[in-house]
């Protein structure tokens, strides 16, 4: 979540179209896309993280392409309509399909395939596994 | 050089969104190509020659031989391209006519060989930070990578691009101070107890930025309430 806002509450917002920006690897070699629209939460993100490095244990590193920046907020329960807003009750980051998620380095692809088999258990949208042209051979020299 | 020698493209007549998705569905995609003192032509090409030569030892930088049907051929490269984000065909492609004579300005690969003394023995993390080095020369002394050994590199020792093995022909753009590539000692992970982030339930809010009229606004909040309350009197008296 971001340590200042201007606005504490968002309306919902719509997502059309593609992901045209960051969908390409630009760190690691191997990454995890998103293929359909939707919101990912802040837990989602880093249970999905804890996943991953609890996975690589020691070596390889890892990077978050996303960042839960909207608020989203939630009526209580048995409430009444009307009364203005509901207040924040977690924060998502909007991904468009195509959306690099996380990108990896310094592990061997079979290792970054499991890992972000294992984060895409965490998330509530489909994704594809993603490997830099000619990462293998870079991969298996280190 | 690339195996892709030759590839023959027709001129474009029709242009915009729906021509270009029309070209696309039949299988082929627009593309320009522009440069070497030439006019500037749009072409139809077929995109699985161009992904060939993307693909090939060269990547990017291969030169070869345009042929518009109707135009004589020329030598050209590819400049740029568009990618579709989620399947990642091709979109469009950017080509640049190429004359023997006139120096480029291309991005050349940089590909590493070995594993760190730093991974291997030390434990530490192997990190690529420079993928490709940019280099003005000519066409035909475009290298197709600079391969570097990054065997004896341990950990905080980096390699930079004054240390990349250069010809004498080719005069390298990007700053020499730049690393390339570096081994880092792993951080210690801290350990998150998910169970506490539940039990606190909702996240603490964070600081909203306020403008500088925050006690302007504070004040027109408090009239209202003034307003109400000379209502509230008026009112009592009434009743």
């Amino acid at each position: 979540m971001p340590s200042k806002v201007k606005y504490r509450k968002q309306q919902r917002g719509r997502m059309r179209g593609k992901a045209w920006r960051g969908s390409d690897l630009s760190f690691g070699d191997y990454g995890l896309k998103v293929l359909e629209p939707g919101w990912i939460t802040d837990r989602q993100i880093e249970a999905s993280r804890v996943a991953i490095m609890r996975f690589i244990k020691r070596g390889g590193k890892l990077w978050i392409r996303i960042f839960p920046d909207k608020p989203v907020t939630k009526k209580p329960a048995e409430t009444r309509m009307g009364k203005g807003k509901g207040a924040p009750e977690f924060w998502v980051a909007v991904v468009k399909p195509g959306r690099i998620l996380f990108e990896m380095e310094g592990v061997t692809e079979q290792e970054a395939r499991e890992a972000m088999r294992l984060a895409s258990h965490k998330l509530a949208l489909p994704t594809q596994f993603v490997a830099r042209p000619g990462a293998v051979a870079a991969a298996g020299g280190h | 050089m690339s195996s892709v020698q030759n590839i023959e493209a027709d001129p474009r007549e029709d242009f915009g969104k729906n021509a270009a998705r029309r070209m696309r569905r039949e299988g082929r995609i627009p593309a320009v190509v522009y440069g070497g003192g030439g006019p500037s032509i749009p072409v139809a090409v077929d995109p699985k020659k161009i992904q060939a030569v993307l693909h090939s030892e060269s990547g990017q930088n291969a030169i070869f031989t345009l042929d518009v049907r109707g135009k004589a051929p020329a030598r050209v490269m590819i400049r740029d391209w568009q990618v579709e984000p989620v399947h990642g065909g091709l979109l469009h492609v950017d080509l640049v006519r190429i004359s023997r004579d006139a120096k480029l300005k291309v991005k050349v690969p940089i590909q590493v060989v070995g594993e760190p003394v730093g991974v291997k023995v030390q434990g530490g993390v192997f990190e690529f930070v420079l993928r490709e080095a940019e280099v003005e020369c000519l066409p035909d002394d475009i290298p197709e990578h600079f391969t570097i050994d990054v065997t004896e590199l341990t950990i905080g020792r980096n390699l930079r691009v004054s240390d990349l093995p250069v010809s004498e022909k080719v005069k390298v753009l990007t700053d020499a101070n730049r690393v390339v590539a570096h081994v880092v000692a792993l951080k210690a992970e801290e350990e998150v107890k998910p169970e506490v982030v539940a039990v606190e339930g909702a996240p603490a809010e964070p600081e909203v930025i306020r403008k500088g009229k925050a006690e302007a606004e504070e004040g027109e909040e408090e009239a209202p309430e003034g307003k109400k309350e000379a209502k509230e009197g008026k009112k009592e008296k009434e009743g």
